[in-house]
C-alpha cells in the first residue's frame, strides 16, 4: 500500500512537471514523457496484478491532465506495462541499459497505440502521420528525461538513503554493476 | 486443457486485461463530451498545485531572465551592477505590467465587441503529453463554465472546453487531431472543416473549383453549433489543388501563438 502510494505520489509529480514546467523550459509542444519510466520501472519490479492495477488507475489519473479520451492513457499504459512484464524473465533486468532500451521500446508502443486507438476507433481523427513526425524527437527527449532521472535517483540513494535498498535502484549503480 | 491453461494462464489474463482497458476506452468515446468523476477529481486535486507552481515559476522565470545573469559581471562594475540589476528589475517589473495591460486591453476591447458574455481565465497548465494540445484555465462550473463552451482571444479561436471542474477546466486547442471547426473563407465564403494538426490546421472539404488562394483568411462559420460566426480562425498557408478528387488540400497557419497563451476568453454560451 505505502509502495502504490509513492507510486501515485511519483505521477503526481510527474504530471505537475510535465504540465507546467517543462511546457516553459522547453518553449513548444514537446516534453519527456516522465511516467513512461515510471510505468516501465513498475514493469520490472511489480508483480502481475498489482503493478498492472497501480499502472491502470495512473492511466486514468492521466486522463484528467492528458489528452481527451477517458480511458486511453489507462489502456496504453496497461500495454506498456504487460509487454514488460512479458520479457522480464527473459533479459537481464540489471542492466541499466535495458531500462533506457524499454523506455525507448515504450515510446514507440506508445505512439503506436495511440495511433492505432485514435485512428482506428475514432473514424473522423487521422493522428498517425502526426505521431510519426514527432517520434523521433520524442524519443530523444524521453531518452534524455531517463538518463537524467536515473542518475538523479541513484545518487539521491547514495547521498540521502545509502542503507536502504530500493527496489531496483541499487540495480541502476555502476558499482554494483559487472 | 488444464495444462495448457496454466502454461498460458499469464498470457491471456493479460490479453483479457487489455481487452478490457480497450472497451472501457472505446465505451467512453460516445460519452467523451461529459466530465467523468475521475476526471474532475484529478482537476480539482491537480488544480491548485499547477497555478501555485506556474505561478512560482513565472516569478522565478522573470527573476531569472531580467536580473540574475547581471550577477557574473566584473568586480569593479559591481556597485553600478546593483544600481543597473535593481532598475533592470524595475523596468523589467514595469514591462512586464505594461505588455500584461496591453493583452488585456486588446483582451477587453475584444469582450466589449462581443454579443456574448465572457469570462476572462488565465492558462495554468498545458497537456501533459506531447501527443496532444489542451491546456488548463482557472475558471469552472462554479463561473459558469461548462463542456462545450468557445474560447477565444482578440486574435482569434483557442478551442473549446473538454472537462470541467468547480474552480479548472480544460480547453481543447483547435491544433489538437480531433478538434474539428466549421469553418469559411471570409472572401469567397467557401464551407469546410479546420481540422488540428499539431502546430497547423488542414482545411478540409473544400471544393476543388473553389478559388482559394495562399494568405486567404479562415473564420468561423457558426454552423457546428460550439463558436459564433466570424471568429477568426487563420490564415491560408498553402492551396494544393491535386489533378484529380473532390476537394482541394489546403493548410491553414493559426492565428493564435499558442506557445505564448496566457490569458484567454471564455464566451459564456452554451452549445447548440
Amino acid at each position: 500500500m505505502n509502495r502504490a502510494l509513492i507510486y501515485f505520489a511519483l505521477a503526481g509529480v510527474a504530471a505537475v512537471l510535465q504540465t507546467v514546467l517543462m511546457p516553459l523550459l522547453l518553449q513548444g509542444d514537446y516534453k519527456p514523457n516522465l511516467v513512461l519510466l515510471l510505468v516501465v520501472y513498475l514493469g520490472l519490479h511489480e508483480g502481475p496484478w498489482r503493478g498492472g492495477l497501480i499502472v491502470y488507475l495512473m492511466g486514468w489519473f492521466f486522463d484528467g491532465v492528458g489528452g481527451a479520451f477517458p480511458g486511453l492513457n489507462g489502456f496504453v499504459m496497461l500495454a506498456i506495462f504487460l509487454a514488460v512484464r512479458g520479457i522480464v524473465t527473459r533479459v537481464n533486468t540489471e542492466s541499466s541499459i535495458l531500462l533506457l532500451l524499454l523506455v525507448m521500446a515504450g515510446t514507440i508502443l506508445q505512439a503506436f497505440l495511440f495511433a492505432f486507438a485514435l485512428d482506428f476507433f475514432r473514424q473522423d481523427i487521422s493522428v498517425s502521420s502526426q505521431i510519426a513526425w514527432q517520434l523521433p524527437v520524442q524519443l530523444l527527449l524521453n531518452f534524455v528525461a531517463a538518463v537524467v532521472f536515473l542518475k538523479l535517483a541513484v545518487w539521491l540513494q547514495r547521498s540521502f538513503l545509502p542503507r536502504r535498498d530500493l527496489p531496483g535502484l541499487r540495480k541502476l549503480d555502476r558499482r554494483y554493476e559487472s | 486443457m488444464w495444462e495448457w491453461w496454466q502454461r498460458n494462464r499469464p498470457l491471456l489474463l493479460g490479453a483479457v486485461l487489455l481487452l478490457m482497458a480497450l472497451l472501457w476506452y472505446s465505451i467512453n468515446l460516445r460519452q467523451q463530451d461529459e466530465t467523468n468523476f475521475p476526471e474532475r477529481m484529478v482537476l480539482i486535486l491537480t488544480g491548485p498545485v499547477q497555478a501555485g507552481l506556474n505561478q512560482v515559476i513565472r516569478g522565478a522565470a522573470d527573476v531569472w531572465g531580467h536580473y540574475l545573469y547581471l550577477i557574473d559581471t566584473e568586480q569593479e562594475n559591481r556597485a553600478l551592477l546593483e544600481n543597473n540589476r535593481k532598475l533592470s528589475a524595475i523596468l523589467a517589473e514595469s514591462n512586464e505590467v505594461r505588455l500584461e495591460n496591453e493583452r488585456l486591453r486588446r483582451l477587453l476591447d475584444f469582450k466589449e465587441a462581443q454579443e456574448i458574455a465572457t469570462l476572462p481565465a488565465r492558462v495554468i497548465a498545458e497537456d501533459a503529453t506531447s501527443w496532444f494540445r489542451t491546456i488548463t484555465i482557472d475558471k469552472g462550473s462554479e463561473q459558469g463554465v461548462v463542456e462545450g463552451m468557445p474560447v477565444v482571444v482578440a486574435e482569434g479561436v483557442v478551442g473549446r472546453i473538454i472537462r470541467s471542474s468547480p474552480r479548472f477546466a480544460r480547453v481543447l486547442l483547435i491544433t489538437d487531431a480531433s478538434s474539428a471547426v466549421a469553418s469559411l473563407l471570409q472572401d469567397n465564403r467557401a464551407r469546410g472543416i479546420s481540422r488540428g494538426k499539431g502546430e497547423r490546421l488542414v482545411f478540409d472539404f473544400v471544393l476543388r473549383q473553389e478559388d482559394v488562394r495562399v494568405g486567404d483568411r479562415v473564420v468561423t462559420s457558426g454552423m457546428g453549433g460550439v463558436f459564433p460566426k466570424g471568429l477568426i480562425v487563420g490564415d491560408v498557408q498553402s492551396v494544393d489543388r491535386q489533378e484529380f478528387g473532390l476537394f482541394q488540400a489546403i493548410e491553414v497557419t493559426p492565428a493564435v501563438d499558442f506557445s505564448h497563451l496566457e490569458e484567454v476568453l471564455v464566451l459564456l454560451r452554451r452549445p447548440q
